[in-house]
């Protein structure tokens, strides 16, 4: 009998550790998601989306954002001393490149030693780096896990953020705006009679592409455009991703007006070149027409509000005649700023957004969001840095500062060189009378001897400014 | 107990024999290693294209690939099935099917920082066949240039005084480097002055060759890959649209540019050259 007791003992014994050695997680998240003993009313009360409950006294004012959509929300929602460092893929705003860098992936000594009193990681790290976040709550840091899984979530999100930063009024406003400036889109989307099929490749391995719930999803509603892998299922409940297969892409090739492929992170989609190459995809309609159009991921799927410029960025390459739309009077005055924005509706252009590896590259004239002159509330922001990117204007750099210039007038030399870039002009020479006024002989000649642009007096005077009149000849509009 | 002990000793005999498949120096294999491609139609004018090569002129061997790129490797799994080993996983699978007799061949540009990573992988196999070479890198021996400058003439035949071809290259830090300013150097003494070589990552740069063409009065730049792949360096920092790209930069400053997107493996001068190497590598010659 004795000898039975003991056994018995033995096995509840070894089961009950087995049990605090598997459940120890979630044990620790639970004790501190119920916190049943802490009664005490604190300023900011939530539970993060990793399940732990956060309790703090005041907003955090020195933190560290670990995952560049909470940096880059940190940072809209008007923080910026308060923010003391960045994970390593952080790189919008420009200012973020300014912030120290941490990597959940190093020792966690580092971000304790630079004295925190946030850290804001999402369930990601959590998941894959779970020392280095124990680490931080051993050293009595807040952590703050965060993500949304859904469109849906993205308000909860945002409030949590501000919270947490004591953001509160401005995170509201912000969201406030956010959606009016969506359902004024998707008003303006609404005119459109014919609405255009469109599949969305989040990733090319495996052909995957976006559940309903995702923001991409929601992108393409607000763009006026149908999704025609609303039947794909997610990988995992929640997920906002699902496996479509090529069989089931290629079955709807006449359906496809419109090819979106995501790029910018690890096994994101392809580019036009290699998406038409594919087995069988020569039969989809948007490969045959050309509209294979490349979204950068930042603006497509992630959490932030430039989520809004990739609903604009989808309507443009949805119905471009709508909005790629150039209208200009004959003497209209030509500025830096007009012209970004007619040479990107004119070529059709997707708004630029940069990688890490853009950044990487140390020898630029010119750095995205690095304008003195046009910052990011600038209406114009998008269509200036692309025209920056396509090489259609030079910046001035006077003492580390980087100027556009965007309300001075384009002088004429200016936009013949703009018409020597997008043309494909073999070299002619054209015996003008003020050679020695201009800095490219050739391109100004090539450009008038095929009348894209003309003299007066024989004289083409450089540095005199355009007028709609010279843009409707160069751009035959 | 002394039958067990018979059995279990056995057992271990058996076992040890298990996974010892003897390798037999007739049986020969040929591993062709290249960087990769995620582009299928490249991949079919450039690699796939010099391993048919192999395979007409090594008709002894069984032809094999490996990719040294682990992120080309996973994408062509993960979006098309097609599994390609890297070196490693090669040449484990070459001394699993036992063959006595393995030569790899590199279809690298020069013996540099890959080449180098190649050798240090096979090398480790060294007592796993009877007969293990390695073929030299494309840009050796002065003869190879030659054979190269002379391969690639056809694209500047008629040439006027104010044309010129740039072949970009992709560069490195490492020693190897040089290859770039000595083919340049070749390409004008064997009589194509208006022929220059940049590197995207090394020396010579964008700039350095960007003088020589305002210095010699260049007015129309053909720009071509020096790769064995036209791959995405030549489609975006190449041929590009945007700001950076060497095809946007030159057309700024006047230039006429016209672009060949060609890989160095559809040349067939080119692919003669590793042929060469490989057999130079069975002769046991060494440069």
């Amino acid at each position: 009998m004795k000898k039975m007791k003991m056994k018995s003992w033995l096995i509840y014994g070894a089961i009950l550790l087995l049990v605090f050695m598997l459940g120890r997680p979630q044990l620790e998240i639970l004790l501190n998601r119920t916190s049943i003993i802490d009664h005490k009313d604190y300023a900011i009360d939530f539970i993060d989306d990793s399940g732990y409950r956060i309790t703090m006294d005041h907003p955090a004012e020195r933190i560290i954002s670990l995952y560049s959509a909470h940096t880059e929300n940190l940072f809209s929602l008007g923080l910026d001393r308060e923010i003391i460092g960045v994970g390593t893929s952080d790189i919008y705003p420009y200012d973020a490149l300014k912030k120290e860098i941490f990597d959940y992936r190093s020792d966690p000594e580092k971000v304790i030693a630079a004295g925190p009193d946030l850290v804001l990681i999402r369930p990601f790290i959590e998941r894959n780096s779970p020392d280095f976040v124990k680490s931080l709550r051993r050293a009595g840091i807040n952590v703050i896990s965060l993500y949304p899984d859904t469109f849906e979530e993205f308000d909860d999100y945002i409030i949590k953020l501000a919270q947490a930063t004591g953001k509160e009024i401005s995170g509201k406003k912000k969201l406030d705006d956010f959606y009016q400036t969506i359902d004024r889109l998707t008003l303006e989307s609404s005119h459109i009679e014919e609405s255009v099929g469109v599949y969305f490749e989040s990733s090319d391995r495996e052909y995957k592409t976006i559940t309903e719930h995702s923001m991409a999803s929601q992108a393409i509603k607000a763009a006026g455009g149908v999704n025609v892998a609303s039947d794909a299922v997610a990988i995992e409940e929640g997920s906002s991703i699902a496996i479509y297969g090529i069989e089931k892409i290629v079955e709807k090739s006449d359906i496809i007006d419109v090819f979106i492929t995501q790029r910018g992170v690890m096994g994101a989609g392809g580019n036009l070149h290699s998406i038409s190459i594919r087995p069988g995809f020569s039969a989809i309609k948007a490969v045959q027409n050309g509209r294979v159009y490349e979204i950068n991921q930042k603006i497509i799927s992630s959490p932030t509000f430039r989520f809004i410029k990739g609903i604009k960025a989808l309507q443009r390459a949805f119905y471009p005649e709508h909005f790629c739309k150039i209208t200009i009077d004959e003497d209209e005055v030509i500025t830096r700023r007009l012209l970004s924005e007619i040479m990107i509706n004119y070529n059709q252009d997707m708004i630029f957004v940069p990688t890490r590896s853009y950044y990487a590259q140390d020898d630029r004239d010119h750095y995205y969001g690095n304008l003195v002159d046009v910052t990011l509330e600038d209406e114009d922001f998008d269509s200036i840095e692309t025209a920056l990117q396509m090489a259609y204007f030079n910046v001035e750099w006077i003492d580390d500062e980087e100027f556009f210039y965007p309300d001075k007038p384009v002088t004429r030399e200016e936009f013949a060189r703009i018409l020597y870039l997008i043309n494909d002009l073999k070299n002619e020479t054209y015996d003008y009378s003020d050679k020695d006024q201009t800095d490219n002989e050739t391109i100004v000649s090539t450009i008038l001897a095929n009348h894209l642009m003309m003299t007066q007096d024989n004289l083409f005077s450089p540095h005199a400014s355009i007028s709609g009149r010279d843009i409707i000849r160069g751009l035959d509009l | 107990m002394k039958k067990r002990m018979m059995m279990l000793l056995l057992a271990v005999m058996m076992l040890s024999l298990i996974g010892c498949n003897k390798a037999d120096a007739n049986k020969k294999a040929l591993l062709v290693v290249s960087f990769g491609t995620s582009y299928e139609d490249t991949r079919t004018k450039t690699i796939d294209a010099v391993e048919n090569v192999f395979k007409e002129e090594f008709s002894s061997y069984d032809v094999k690939r490996a990719f040294t790129s682990q992120t080309i490797i996973d994408i062509l799994a993960d979006r098309d099935g097609l599994e390609v080993n890297n070196v490693t996983e090669a040449m484990e699978a070459l001394k699993k099917e036992g063959y006595g007799t393995v030569l790899i061949q590199s279809l690298h540009v020069m013996n540099g920082a890959e080449y180098d990573d190649m050798v240090a992988v096979v090398s480790e196999f060294e007592d796993d066949f009877a007969d293990l070479k390695i073929g030299k890198a494309l840009l050796t021996s002065v003869e190879d240039y030659d054979q190269v400058v002379e391969g690639l003439a056809s694209n500047f035949q008629d040439m006027d005084n104010t044309s010129a071809v740039v072949f970009m290259g992709h560069g490195t830090h490492h020693e190897a480097n040089a290859v770039y300013a000595t083919l340049e150097y070749k390409f004008h003494s064997m009589g194509h002055e208006h022929v220059y070589v940049g590197t995207v990552e090394g020396f010579p740069t964008f700039d350095n060759v960007l003088e020589k063409l305002k210095k010699d009065g260049i007015n129309k730049v053909t720009l071509m890959p020096f790769m064995i792949v036209a791959g995405d360096h030549a489609e975006n920092d190449m041929a590009g649209d945007e700001a950076d790209s060497w095809k946007v930069m030159l057309k700024s400053e006047g230039f006429e540019v016209e672009t060949k997107l060609i890989g160095l493996g559809e040349n067939q001068a080119v692919r003669d050259l590793f042929i060469n190497h490989a057999i130079q590598a069975i002769e046991g010659e060494t440069h």
